[in-house]
């Protein structure tokens, strides 16, 4: 065969891989840019009550500076996002520690330790809101039969927060022990031979060579969880509804009820967008600390 | 609002008007016209929706058509909707909506179909669209034109325990005074019950707290102003604060109609002041059935003037087969379907169908019974639709009576703090009306 007719060959396989894949690649971009662009379209109209619209150029963002409820709701945001993250990383490192450490447990525990993430997260709102009811939940008779004094649990604004952080951690705190369990059973024996042999304490072992060298396990553990952690959505509409008052009112709860109850979609678009925009921080910023860690 | 009242008043007339001019067409009314078509209703997933579709099948009998049934929950259903309507789809052809709620917000924004001419050209015989409660088709009716037609009748009424109140040799309270007076005395009499539950939910408080703004003599507006900082705005939310604050269930501020429901049907609430369309689910069990006594809310300054509401069925302005639609809501807010549902607890918005001998003798079978349907029979003749401000943002005005409400019942602000906090971000929304 000659050199022009192999080339010629080479370009019509590419041609064809491209003909083929094209219909893919334009329905996966198409999917992915349609939704961003019209929201940021969204972003530069104003909607009346009645959901009559019109141009409002940075309007909308020039809004957010002055709202008191968008500053809020990004306090609150964080704050879970904090709270929430170091629950799940340091029980789910503690978790992980003890699934890999005890060989002997039954599968079924094993199961039952990682089966939370499993569920629904509007079940498991909807169980933790009649297990933490003041009056007729389980939690506060718990606490009582211990001479402890009953809590508002989700109806105090100054619980609200960490029990929602709590509420989170329990169902994602195995997730977190999962990848972490993934990281651990990937470390090198040779290291801790090493360490046997030099006679370090199990928790010197830990500290020198089990937690740096799960550094970036718990770091890509940390991005999976704070995105969904800034997105948090389902858990505190089916507890709380972002009360009481707005004490947990998430931006991405304030959002959803700027869009789908007053009808200003515009001015939901700029948040969600603004929200998106500190989701991507996040991520980067994460993403430089586990280039920075790794090994 | 005069607009609105004009509108009303001529809109009333000609629905009277074509009550008779019904008579003449309703020889040549044929059930089968549009046999074929497929008709989607968009239902909220509740009790009322759940009665009438149990006659689906009887439906697409006696039309030919199908209808296809695209059901949520409600704030799903209205998630859906606003969807639909922004993109002038005509997915949806017949909704259920809540005229008192988003009534000025969806007519404004041009959502609703006209019934008024069908109502008036097309109706069988037995229709009879003027015994329908006049109340709720004003309430109903927005610049004139009839938006929807009323499936049910409901408004908060006060359940209280027949057993503790004897018990603590209280009389059944006549007054707002004696309810805070009953509430005292039971919690001093019987430790183990909550003295008084209402909604606490920052959403769901207009719902109720209308009731007790009306009763004292109050009004959401005067003078096109947020009126909560009046003596009579201050004295409602002062009142129904102290009432969830001081003799409420812990965690109050999180309690809307189902965990009230639950806290009374199981026997840890001596007064709870909730919707009358929980009557069946706080009755579920029958532990209820014989220590309950059911009122009106009672009365304050202004006597009793109850909320009246009542869900209503509209048709779709961008369905593409708007009369198709209407025979699906004709004959869902006809007599025969609505006695139908009042038999299985509908409370109807017909005064004949209230009347009629099944569904009494199903009324008299239990005295509890007699009790709701005497509740309802002063919501449908005293009951005022107002449930928050009556301005097109009406939902939104709901989170800022339920804020001012929410912050009394947490010791967050004084009463005036509260209500002038909430009259500023109000009257904000009134001048966007």
């Amino acid at each position: 065969m000659s050199a022009t007719a192999a080339t010629s060959t080479q370009d019509r396989q590419k041609l064809e891989m491209v003909a083929l894949s094209a219909p893919a690649v334009v329905f996966t971009v198409a999917m992915i840019a349609f939704p961003v662009v019209y929201t940021i379209w969204l972003g530069f109209q104003t909607f009346s009550s009645t959901g009559k619209q019109s141009f409002a150029g940075l309007a909308n963002y020039s809004k957010l500076i002055s709202d008191y409820e968008f500053w809020h709701g990004l306090w609150i945001t964080i704050a879970l996002f904090v709270l929430s993250l170091v629950l799940q990383l340091v029980f789910g490192v503690w978790l992980a520690l003890v699934l890999f450490h005890a060989k002997r447990l039954p599968g079924i525990v094993r199961s039952l330790f990682i089966s939370p993430f499993m569920m629904p997260p509007v079940v498991a709102g909807m169980m933790w809101l009649v297990i933490l009811d003041p009056s007729l939940g389980a939690a506060n008779y718990i606490l009582q039969s211990f001479g402890l004094p009953p809590s508002d649990w989700l109806a105090s604004p100054t619980w609200v927060i960490p029990t929602v952080a709590l509420i989170d951690s329990w169902q994602w705190t195995p997730y977190v022990a999962l990848i972490v369990l993934g990281g651990l059973q990937s470390l090198p024996p040779s290291v801790y031979e090493a360490a046997q042999i030099d006679g370090a304490s199990p928790f010197k072992t830990f500290q020198r060579i089990t937690l740096p060298l799960l550094l970036p396990t718990i770091v890509t553990a940390a991005i999976l969880r704070s995105v969904d952690l800034l997105r948090f959505f389902d858990i505190i509409y089916i507890t709380t509804q972002g009360g009481p008052g707005n004490a947990s009112n998430t931006l991405n709860i304030y959002g959803f009820r700027v869009g789908f109850e007053f009808f200003n979609f515009g001015y939901a678009s700029a948040l969600m967008l603004t929200l998106t925009a500190i989701v991507f921080g996040a991520v980067l910023a994460f993403n430089r600390l586990r280039g920075a860690v790794a090994w | 609002m005069k607009a609105r009242m004009l509108a009303t008043h001529v809109a009333l007339p000609v629905l009277a008007i074509a009550a008779a001019t019904a008579q003449a067409h309703a020889a040549d009314f044929d059930w089968m016209k549009f046999k074929g078509k497929t008709i989607t209703f968009l239902a909220n997933n509740n009790p009322v929706s759940q009665a009438l579709l149990t006659y689906k099948a009887d439906f697409e009998k006696l039309t030919g058509m199908t209808l296809k049934v695209d059901g949520y929950q409600e704030q799903q259903m209205r998630q859906r909707l606003v969807t639909v309507m922004n993109a002038n789809s005509d997915e949806v052809d017949v909704f259920m909506t809540l005229p008192s709620r988003e009534g000025e917000q969806f007519a404004a924004a041009g959502w609703y179909g006209d019934l008024t001419a069908m109502a008036k050209n097309e109706v069988a015989g037995e229709y009879d669209p003027n015994g329908l409660s006049q109340a709720l088709l004003k309430a109903a009716t927005f610049g004139g034109k009839l938006t929807s037609m009323p499936m049910n009748i409901e408004g908060p009424i006060f359940y209280y325990r027949t057993d503790i109140f004897r018990k603590c040799g209280l009389e059944a309270p006549k007054t707002i005074k004696d309810v805070e007076a009953a509430a005292e005395k039971i919690k001093s009499c019987d430790s183990t019950v909550t003295p008084f539950v209402s909604r606490g939910l920052k959403p769901a408080i207009a719902y109720t707290f209308s009731n007790m703004l009306h009763n004292v003599g109050g009004s959401y507006i005067a003078n096109g102003k947020s009126n909560l900082c009046s003596a009579k705005g201050k004295e409602a939310l002062d009142t129904y604060s102290r009432l969830l604050r001081d003799f409420g269930p812990p965690g109050v501020v999180n309690y809307s109609f189902q965990q009230i429901s639950a806290l009374y049907r199981g026997g840890r609430a001596a007064m709870a002041f909730e919707s009358s369309n929980e009557l069946r689910t706080v009755m579920e069990g029958g532990a209820r059935l014989k220590d309950t006594g059911l009122l009106p809310f009672p009365a304050g300054d202004a006597g009793q003037v109850p909320t009246t509401i009542g869900w209503g069925m509209a048709v779709s302005s961008h369905s593409k087969q708007p009369d198709a639609a209407w025979y699906f809501v004709q004959w869902a807010t006809s007599p025969e379907v609505q006695k139908k549902m009042a038999l299985q607890g509908i409370a109807p918005p017909r005064p004949s169908v209230a009347k009629d001998p099944e569904y009494r003798k199903w009324i008299d079978e239990e005295p509890v019974r007699k009790e709701w349907q005497a509740a309802l029979d002063v919501l449908a003749t005293k009951g005022s639709s107002e449930v928050g401000y009556p301005i097109v943002a009406n939902p939104q005005s709901r989170e800022f009576i339920g804020q001012a409400v929410q912050d009394l019942i947490l010791k967050q602000k004084t009463v005036d703090q509260a209500c002038a906090d909430a009259d500023k971000a109000l009257d904000a929304l009134i001048a966007l009306n």
